[in-house]
């Protein structure tokens, strides 16, 4: 029973953690403009990194906007890690391999889930019974299989490249090796519990037992979920909730793009911001005592 | 030790200098040749006893002096934790955010060393590379400002002591980056490091009181004094409009009244001031090419209305503001419709972008670049070129600020297609070109030998596309090779660079910007309006 809970209480904190850490970054106050060309959302001109700026009296025209294309970007980002596979390939192999098996996994757990539903109604999940069955049978098992492999072998040379890359080695805290080395627990513990099924119908198992808060535990098994809770937790607030500062840094600062015009959303932002009065104040003396014009 | 092994913690543990500026990258044909590049001088030990030179021999903080005292060193280490402290504060409104999201986030991928020109330029130095910089941002936060137990200091790399020469090298350090954020743009997580190179200077500035002379004493408070950088006062820039119209007169035989101080008028275009001290073609190029397609302009002579700088975006948000609210009184009181910002990129960026948010919409007068008006008025015909008399290699260099950061990029190419036959791109070009080395105050920063850094260092890169993209007549001294750099600063790095390196003597490079190019193919005009290329 505790151990079923603690998997609800890890995935309640990771989520809850997740929140708190984006409302931390909202709520901070509104930054100067900071674009950096191309801005996918620009239509038209994002494809050489043009802006509306280019327009003489822009102000006077529609700000010509695709949302389609920054979505296009969004998920290229997302789904393919573009910006590393453009500009450091040797690491976006390592890194895509991590992060496509830790999508794969998310993939897998949630297959999981509707197995167990499935199970825990009476349907059994077997090639044999229906096309749905058949197809949820072999997605588990392909997520799952490959999920584990690339993202184990990805963590592992992430790993391997902090350690003997002598630049890297100088820049690594060891609360850096720790992430990684976490990690690499959490998804080892998981091969070796599930590795002697590869059909995953036990793992589907425990997902009933933890659903059903009734999780016989055994030795392998307890290690496992704990490392995965630990992480699950020790992930938004450690730099490997990267999943939050890029939004802020790609959507709210690289993106952002929202001129400070007579009657927008943005002027009421700015005229909020511009109305709160620092409490902190800098202490140079051209500062605290500004000379006055001569002219 | 060799500067490959050096870490961020070895930051002011010694006074000798961390490393050496030699094996530099190699230039590319014909500044492959022995002997074609002046060596580096050495460091002189005035220098060394005055200044701060143990980064890497050269001074950018001329007024960061050797403290006497032990409590004049305590007081320096105690001032720089406290303005560390403050820029994760209200007090730094405008940073706070994307500052504590690159503090926070990098995973030290060291995927932007590549992209850093200065990083490539010096041979890839270590003390270049952009995350050397700012992990000894977060290595001296950590240990002196976040608290914890020992363990945990450990743990989270919290292991960087700190004392006078820490926080000088720091300060050196902050003015080794030309805020062009080349970085940023590549950084898998978004993260911009060239942001602690700003924050730093900024405590250096704005809690301490330190900042290079040509930024600070002859810059912004020169410019908040005077109304201008250059110290022009209001009768001596009237005398140079004046000047400017005689000298018109004398080019090409124009008469042309340039607008003042004129009420209503749809356009007040601000130059950069320096443009009509060191540059008055520029200046003169505009008057030429408004008053041949009928534009209502005019110029300003109030305070700072004649001087588009703003330097505090360089090194102190506070001094930028008060420039940037002059600024905008000036564009109020004469009632014009519109702000057009002259041939200087950093001031592109101060009133179109900075200003932004500084100002509640009503304050603000709409701000725009003077490429696009300009494209508009070739495109529409107002402008007529015959561009044979343009009829040499020409190739153009894009300002940070105008173009990775503003996105303004296709006019200014479009107007060189009509008037330049032969154009030709640099590689790269556009959002992914290279800073030309002055960005951030480099161009007018000139103490001890920081212009050696930036000729031999931070320009360096750019030098080299520059020889690349005239690779197919460069020792044809008879065939003039001009790179358009609509950018103050640009021009000054390229004066700067061309000079050095005896670019112009030896290979007949030149430079200037593109309203100077635009009036040299005017068809309208007898003469040709570059000098170079009279007689």
């Amino acid at each position: 029973m505790l151990l079923g809970l603690s998997v609800y209480l890890a995935v309640i904190l990771f989520i809850g953690l997740s929140v708190y850490q984006f409302v931390k970054y909202a709520r901070m106050p509104l930054h100067a403009r900071m674009e950096l060309y191309p801005v996918p959302r620009e239509r038209g001109r994002h494809t050489y990194g043009g802006s509306y700026m280019e327009e003489p009296e822009w102000w006077r025209k529609p700000h010509q906007i695709s949302r389609s294309s920054e979505l296009i970007d969004m998920l290229k980002e997302m789904l393919f890690i573009k910006k590393l596979f453009s500009s450091h390939r040797s690491l976006w192999w390592k890194s895509y391999s991590f992060h496509l098996g830790l999508y794969l996994l998310i993939l897998w757990a949630i297959l999981l889930i509707i197995g167990a539903l499935a199970e825990l109604s009476g349907i059994p999940v077997s090639p044999s019974v229906s096309f749905w069955t058949a197809l949820l049978y072999y997605l588990t098992i392909i997520t799952g299989v490959v999920g584990f492999a690339i993202a184990t072998v990805g963590v592992i040379l992430l790993l391997m490249r902090r350690v003997f890359d002598p630049v890297l080695k100088k820049y690594t805290t060891p609360q850096e090796y720790f992430n990684l080395l976490l990690l690499l627990a959490a998804l080892s513990t998981g091969i070796a519990v599930w590795i002697p099924d590869l059909s995953f119908a036990a793992a589907r198992q425990l997902v009933a037992q933890i659903l059903t808060l009734s999780v016989v535990p055994d030795i392998m098994l307890v290690i496992h979920l704990l490392l995965a809770e630990v992480t699950l937790i020790y992930i938004p607030p450690s730099k490997m909730g990267h999943y939050v500062g890029k939004y802020f840094t790609y959507h709210k600062i690289l993106w952002e793009n929202e001129p400070n015009l007579a009657g927008s959303p943005m002027e009421d932002k700015v005229k909020a911001a511009l109305a709160n009065k620092p409490a902190t104040s800098w202490g140079a003396p051209h500062i605290q005592n500004p000379p006055a014009p001569e002219a | 030790m060799t500067h490959k092994d050096l870490r961020p913690s070895d930051l002011g543990k010694s006074q000798e200098q961390l490393i050496h500026l030699d094996n530099l990258m190699p230039l590319s044909f014909p500044y492959d040749q022995p002997d074609m590049e002046p060596a580096f001088p050495e460091v002189k030990p005035e220098w060394k006893e005055k200044y701060c030179t143990s980064l890497d021999g050269c001074v950018a903080l001329d007024t960061l002096q050797r403290p006497q005292t032990e409590a004049e060193e305590k007081e320096l280490v105690q001032k720089f934790l406290r303005g560390m402290e403050k820029v994760f504060s209200d007090a730094n409104k405008g940073v706070w955010q994307p500052l504590q999201l690159a503090y926070d986030y990098c995973a030290k991928c060291d995927t932007c060393s590549d992209a850093c020109h200065i990083y490539k330029a010096s041979g890839d130095k270590e003390v270049y590379r952009p995350i050397f910089r700012a992990e000894a941002f977060r290595k001296l936060y950590k240990s002196h400002i976040t608290g914890g137990s020992k363990l945990y200091k450990r743990f989270v790399g919290a292991d960087m002591d700190i004392n006078w020469e820490t926080v000088a090298q720091l300060g050196e350090l902050a003015y080794r980056c030309n805020l062009c954020r080349r970085c940023a743009q590549v950084c898998p997580l978004g993260l911009d490091n060239s942001l602690f190179a700003k924050e730093i200077r900024k405590v250096f500035s704005q809690e301490m009181g330190i900042a290079p002379t040509p930024l600070h004493e002859k810059g912004t408070m020169l410019q908040l004094k005077t109304g201008s950088t250059t110290g022009i006062g209001k009768a001596a820039f009237l005398d140079m409009v004046e000047f400017l119209e005689e000298d018109i007169e004398d080019r090409i035989g124009r008469k042309i009244k340039i607008p003042i101080d004129k009420e209503g008028a749809d356009i007040l275009l601000i130059h950069n001031a320096g443009e009509f001290v060191a540059w008055p073609e520029n200046p003169a190029a505009f008057a030429i090419l408004f008053e041949e397609a009928g534009i209502d302009w005019t110029l300003s002579s109030s305070m700072i209305g004649y001087d588009s700088v703003n330097y505090g975006i360089w090194y102190d948000d506070v001094q930028a503001r008060k420039i940037i609210e002059q600024q905008m009184q000036a564009a109020r009181d004469l009632g014009v419709k519109r702000i057009v910002i002259g041939e200087c990129g950093h001031a592109h960026k101060a009133a179109g972008l900075v200003a932004d948010r500084m100002l509640p919409a009503e304050k603000k007068i709409p701000v725009e670049s003077w490429i696009p008006i300009m494209w508009d008025l070739v495109r529409t015909g107002r402008l007529k070129f015959d561009p044979s008399k343009n009829n040499f290699p020409v190739t153009l260099h894009d300002p940070c600020n105008i173009v990775r950061q503003m996105g303004i990029v296709q006019p200014q190419r479009e107007i060189l297609r009509v008037i330049a036959p032969q154009f030709r791109e640099m590689t790269p070009s556009g959002v992914d070109n290279y800073c030309c080395g002055g960005g951030s105050g480099f161009a007018i920063m000139h103490s001890a030998n920081f212009e050696h850094f930036r000729n031999k260092v931070s320009s360096r890169v750019k030098f080299d596309q520059i020889l690349r993209a005239f690779s197919d007549t460069i020792t044809d001294r008879s065939v003039p090779k001009y790179v358009c750099a609509p950018c103050s600063n640009c021009k000054g790095s390229m004066r700067d660079i061309f000079k050095y390196y005896k670019a112009t003597d030896k290979f007949n490079l030149r430079y200037g910007g593109l309203v100077e190019l635009m009036v040299n193919a005017l068809a309208s005009l007898d003469q040709p309006y570059l000098e170079f290329l009279e007689g």
